[in-house]
């Protein structure tokens, strides 16, 4: 048992990083069924926004996180209005002009910032343990935790609750009709890949401490994050958040039976073999050939 | 007939292209150059593959890198344990096993003493592999985008995999310091001709045997998969049993191509397995022109030959990866087929009403429908 629950919330705040990485993605794969492969290097911006933001203006990572949600949402708007509108109509194309912007985004950083490694430092009010149940429990997981159940949270008051949000989902549904209501599906689609991006940078910016600052770091997260869409079902935010747990779950107490590597190995074959089972995912809510 | 006319200015391109390629050593004496060279007609091999899978079925295969990898790895295994023995170590084992303490040579390192196996194995492992995945991916009916992002996560796992068990795979160094392969009688050192010459003929062979391959019934059917699976399905035709097959002939080429790479290279690396050398080949494949065989070879070997020739510098690299992500983005939003495609376009406004069974044969007539309004028109 002493064992079995710190297991539990190392895979928890996998889990946790994994959500709010996936949401975004699953966001603009299911309204708009872009497939962004350049979600990886949103989530690398959001780490340098927080690494320059600190070094240079040092401000701390809470104050920063509204900051480079505004940063890289921004840039996703960029990128879905110059890129991703011309290509609605060819969604394998979109994989492709993804990645070049994927490739051009890091190859930037690269040679603007440099290749080394960059750190960022933990708020100073969260590096401590909170005794959790009689077990230690770094307290900067437990923010991780709970900001991704607030971002969970905040998306379906957006998407359900809000008139943007009904917008959303009539332009997912039909865009030709919506436009028919007066609702502007450029801008809801441009707004959408934004609210994406964004989520993708505050992934990074939360993941900077943990793990050091490099321009290829995003490519893992995009990966994994497929795989969560993959999974859980497109266009079903139950579907995200389940599965988001479920892979970061295993990924976890398999990295603790072997290790890290056969982990990911292990639920990449899970995967495939589910996607067998479940081609339409875990969770679906449509069905819909494209 | 037009169609006849097309396809034997085909197979006349597609000979001059292969005369040219045979004749390089004719003039070029450098043995450092032709090696180069030879590097260049493998990426020509590699990009072909993936055109056969994604230009003429529609299966983009993001890790394409997956099987070139593994068959390089294949012959350099075989090619180490024949390394002489002072620099294999002890009891016949590769001097990276020694340094990580393997005691004994693990068994699935046993049967690369033989050539034979090497060779199969290089062409074998990948076609399995690619059917396993094959096997459970498109059975499951999933939808193209899918297919691309599961290759990919297979290709990120595969290297991890690889670097990690470093003590059977030589890790993140690879397996380096190989002796010189040595068959019927030539000895294929990196800088030969005759390395040279394994490349060209290769290269040839698949062209034109790929140009049969894509103008028979089979290759029909798999355009049509590509243009509209759903209609295939309902034709009776098992479409999962066809991408498979297509998939692990894709994979077969690659493999071989990856043996090529080692003999050319001498070394293979985890990097054979990478993501950029993947992306890479897609970007070959996308300037080139996917749909066109000598179209995907031509662009491995432009691109690849003009940052060869530009520069080798790590900081150099960089812009230049630059560049091509621009180039990538250009190229998917205004010639979608590739650089090739222009060739056609000329070709056809040449011929006003030709009527091409070429590869893309609904956006070929759309083209020619709209000459002939532009040719009324005037």
């Amino acid at each position: 048992m002493s064992v079995i629950i710190p297991q539990l919330s190392v895979g928890l705040s996998i889990a946790s990083i994994l959500l709010i990485v996936a949401l975004g993605l699953a966001i603009i794969y299911g309204t708009m069924g872009v497939i962004n492969l350049a979600h990886g290097e949103f989530v690398m911006l959001g780490a340098y926004a927080v690494w320059f933001l600190q070094t240079y203006l040092g401000i701390g990572l809470i104050a920063c996180l509204l900051l480079v949600f505004a940063f890289v949402g921004g840039v996703g708007w960029l990128v879905e209005r110059l890129l991703i509108r011309h290509l609605y109509k060819r969604p394998l194309d979109t994989i492709l002009a993804t990645w070049g912007v994927g490739v051009i985004l890091q190859q930037t950083i690269r040679l603007s910032v440099g290749p080394e490694l960059r750190y960022v430092k933990m708020p100073d009010f969260l590096t401590s343990s909170v005794h959790f149940f009689g077990y230690e429990e770094s307290a900067y997981r437990i923010f991780i935790f709970v900001l991704a159940v607030a971002l969970v949270l905040i998306t379906y008051f957006l998407f359900f609750r809000t008139e943007f949000g009904l917008r959303l989902r009539a332009v997912t549904q039909n865009p030709e009709i919506a436009r028919c209501f007066g609702i502007n599906a450029g801008l809801t689609y441009s707004l959408t890949f934004a609210y994406g991006a964004g989520l993708a940078g505050i992934a990074g910016s939360l993941v900077s401490p943990l793990k050091s600052v490099s321009p290829d770091m995003g490519t893992p997260y995009v990966v994994d994050a497929f795989l969560v869409v993959v999974v859980g079902g497109v266009q079903s935010l139950l579907g995200t958040v389940a599965s988001s747990y479920l892979i970061g779950q295993v990924s976890g107490v398999l990295a603790f039976i072997s290790n890290d590597t056969m982990a990911k190995a292990l639920v990449f074959f899970g995967v495939v073999v589910l996607i067998r089972l479940f081609p339409r995912g875990l969770f679906a809510m449509r069905v819909r050939r494209s | 007939m037009n169609s006849n006319r097309q396809a034997i200015l085909r197979i006349i391109g597609y000979s001059i292209f292969c005369a040219a390629i045979l004749a390089v050593p004719l003039f070029v004496d450098d043995a450092y150059l032709l090696n180069k060279f030879a590097r260049y007609l493998v990426f020509g091999i590699l990009s072909l593959a993936l055109s056969l899978s994604w230009g003429y079925a529609g299966i983009l295969n993001l890790g394409q890198a997956v099987s070139f990898g593994l068959g390089s790895y294949c012959m350099a295994m075989a090619l180490k344990l024949r390394t002489i023995p002072i620099q294999t170590g002890a009891g016949g084992l590769p001097d990276f096993m020694v340094w990580n303490n393997v005691k004994t040579l693990p068994w699935f390192w046993q049967p690369f003493h033989s050539y034979t196996f090497a060779i199969f194995a290089g062409i074998a492992v990948p076609t399995v592999v690619a059917f396993l995945l094959g096997w459970f991916v498109f059975r499951a009916r999933v939808n193209g985008v899918y297919i691309a992002i599961i290759t990919l996560a297979m290709l990120v796992v595969i290297n991890l995999v690889i670097i990690d068990q470093q003590s059977y795979t030589g890790g993140f160094n690879g397996i380096t310091d190989l002796t010189t392969l040595t068959l019927f009688g030539i000895a294929f050192d990196a800088y030969s001709t005759a390395t040279y010459y394994l490349a060209a003929i290769t290269l040839s062979l698949c062209l034109f045997l790929g140009l049969a391959f894509v103008n028979s019934k089979t290759g029909l059917i798999l355009q049509a998969i590509r243009d509209d699976e759903t209609r295939v399905w309902y034709f009776g035709y098992d479409v999962a049993a066809y991408q498979n097959f297509i998939f692990c002939v894709s994979a077969a080429i690659a493999g071989f191509a990856g043996m090529l790479y080692t003999l050319v290279m001498e070394f293979a690396s985890p990097t054979f397995l990478g993501v950029p050398i993947s992306l890479s080949i897609v970007i070959w494949c996308a300037v080139g022109g996917r749909s066109s065989l000598v179209g995907s070879a031509l662009g491995a070997i432009v691109v690849t030959g003009v940052q060869g020739s530009l520069s080798e510098t790590p900081a150099f690299l960089d812009i230049w990866m630059l560049i091509m992500g621009a180039l990538f983005i250009f190229v998917v939003l205004f010639l979608p087929n590739g650089i090739i495609s222009l060739v056609d376009v000329i070709a056809r406004s040449r011929a006003r009403h030709s009527r091409d069974t070429a590869a893309e044969p609904i956006q070929a007539a759309k083209r020619s429908e709209a000459i002939s309004r532009q040719s009324v028109s005037r």
